[in-house]
């Protein structure tokens, strides 16, 4: 179960560091005024937001043979299937945390000659990113809570793992809440981990 | 010198924000314009220095052409100070990071220099003991200073106020004008949307009163506040004038 656990993780951290490189890309593309760009990624995000994993995931394990020719491994399956989906959540994320901060921060920034990526870097993203850190948090424990329906491909993950201890040693009860307990015990401190993060945020923004 | 030369800016053709306005700067000059909200005053300033862009018309600063597809606009806003209605410090960043930021990024200044520079702009607008400081700890005069101080780190030629005391408290309004008025005297350019008409009648060369997008009138400060020609200007200023 322990191995399940492990594979959970990493499960967890390729899916954030993927969905998070995606979504920065997405939420860039949602703020350009450039149609090329705006109308594909509102598409993608409006696309995977209104579709359940569970069927993003079986369309990529069951039809990528079938395109391809070659069938993907469960492990990859999954990551490249919540990567893409979490994606669309992230790439939210961050766009509703640029665009939280008023315009009339821009416009100093411009109007005293800097170019608009110096004014992206120095002025809109260190205030915008530390508005999204509790959102970002939160999401991370999603994904973490997500990751057992990797199940479903039968990848050997966490939840997988307790469910085949549980078909030798036939003691479901425990077996589950068990499993319920770890996922509750991280998720837990996920939750607090955003609660402290925001708390500092709040107080750094007076005197750090 | 500031030269506008017929500029119209509008949203939809129906609506224009700013209609056919024209208008010259002199070096060394402060205008004031004033007008009821909705009247195109911000835009105009935001015009001056391409934060806004117009349909047509040709705003000439210092020579060049503000929206000429080959004008460094970067280079030219960098000469033009602004100080805006709300402040706009950087919230993140202490009092001396506000001011010290464009002079070392666009400047390309070290950031020793910049940092005695902006100690020495800050006591020139009187709060050098707030320097390290976040913009949430200052009051509101206090932190208009500190916008107008990281207006001046840039050494501009131009300085553009839009509505820089409308969101104080009465009693801090005068210790921002004051720093304006020392301003005038040391013979900036400066282009104010105000309607502090104290102020106007004190410094400014000339009062220009704006009202939907268009010029109703001009003119030297005596002259505008006590023979005003149109009655549009007239009923304004007997409205703000008690």
């Amino acid at each position: 179960m322990a191995g399940g656990l492990v594979l959970t993780f990493q499960l967890s951290l390729i899916t954030m560091a993927g969905g998070l490189l995606l979504g920065i890309i997405l939420a860039l593309a949602r703020l350009s005024s450039r149609p090329w760009l705006y109308y594909p990624a509102t598409f993608y995000v409006h696309f995977f937001r209104g579709m359940p994993l569970i069927l993003v995931i079986f369309w990529l394990y069951f039809l990528s043979p079938v395109i391809t020719g070659k069938s993907l491994n469960e492990f990859h399956a999954a990551a490249i299937s919540f990567i893409v989906f979490e994606a669309a959540y992230f790439a939210e994320i961050i766009r509703a945390g640029i665009q939280s901060i008023p315009r009339g921060q821009s416009m100093a920034a411009y109007s005293s000659g800097l170019t608009s990526f110096q004014c992206a870097r120095h002025v809109i993203l260190p205030q915008a990113l530390r508005n999204m850190i509790p959102a970002l948090v939160t999401q991370a424990v999603v994904i973490f809570q997500d990751t057992s329906l990797g199940y479903v491909i039968g990848l050997r993950e966490f939840l997988r793992r307790v469910n085949l201890v549980d078909a030798r040693e036939a003691r479901s009860v425990e077996l589950y809440l068990f499993a319920g307990l770890i996922y509750l015990a991280f998720c837990s401190a996920g939750s607090l981990c955003s609660q402290l993060l925001e708390n500092r945020r709040q107080r750094n923004w007076r005197f750090d | 010198m500031i030269e506008i030369k017929n500029v119209s800016l509008w949203y939809d053709k129906a609506h224009k924000v700013l209609d056919d306005i024209s208008g010259t700067i002199q070096c060394g000059q402060t205008v004031v314009i004033c007008g009821p909200s909705g009247s195109g005053k911000s835009s105009l300033l935001r015009c001056i220095n391409g934060l806004e862009r117009f349909q047509k018309g040709e705003i000439i600063v210092d020579g060049i052409s503000v929206q000429h597809p080959d004008t460094d606009i970067h280079k030219l806003r960098s000469n033009i100070g602004m100080v805006f209605q709300h402040f706009e410090l950087y919230p993140h960043m202490t009092v001396i990071q506000n001011i010290t930021l464009a002079p070392v990024r666009v400047r390309r200044k070290s950031k020793a220099k910049a940092e005695k520079k902006a100690l020495e702009i800050l006591e020139r607008v009187g709060i050098p003991e707030q320097a390290f400081k976040h913009p949430e700890e200052l009051s509101g005069g206090q932190k208009q200073r500190v916008a107008i101080a990281r207006a001046l780190a840039m050494e501009p030629q131009i300085m553009l106020f839009d509505e820089p005391t409308s969101a104080l408290d009465p009693e801090m309004i005068k210790e921002v004008l004051d720093v304006m008025i020392d301003l005038t005297r040391q013979k900036m350019t400066m282009v104010v949307v105000t309607h502090e008409m104290t102020f106007a009648r004190k410094v400014a060369h000339e009062i220009v009163f704006m009202d939907k997008g268009q010029i109703i009138e001009k003119g030297a400060g005596n002259i505008f506040f006590n023979h005003p020609e149109k009655e549009r200007t007239r009923q304004f200023l007997s409205r703000i004038l008690i």
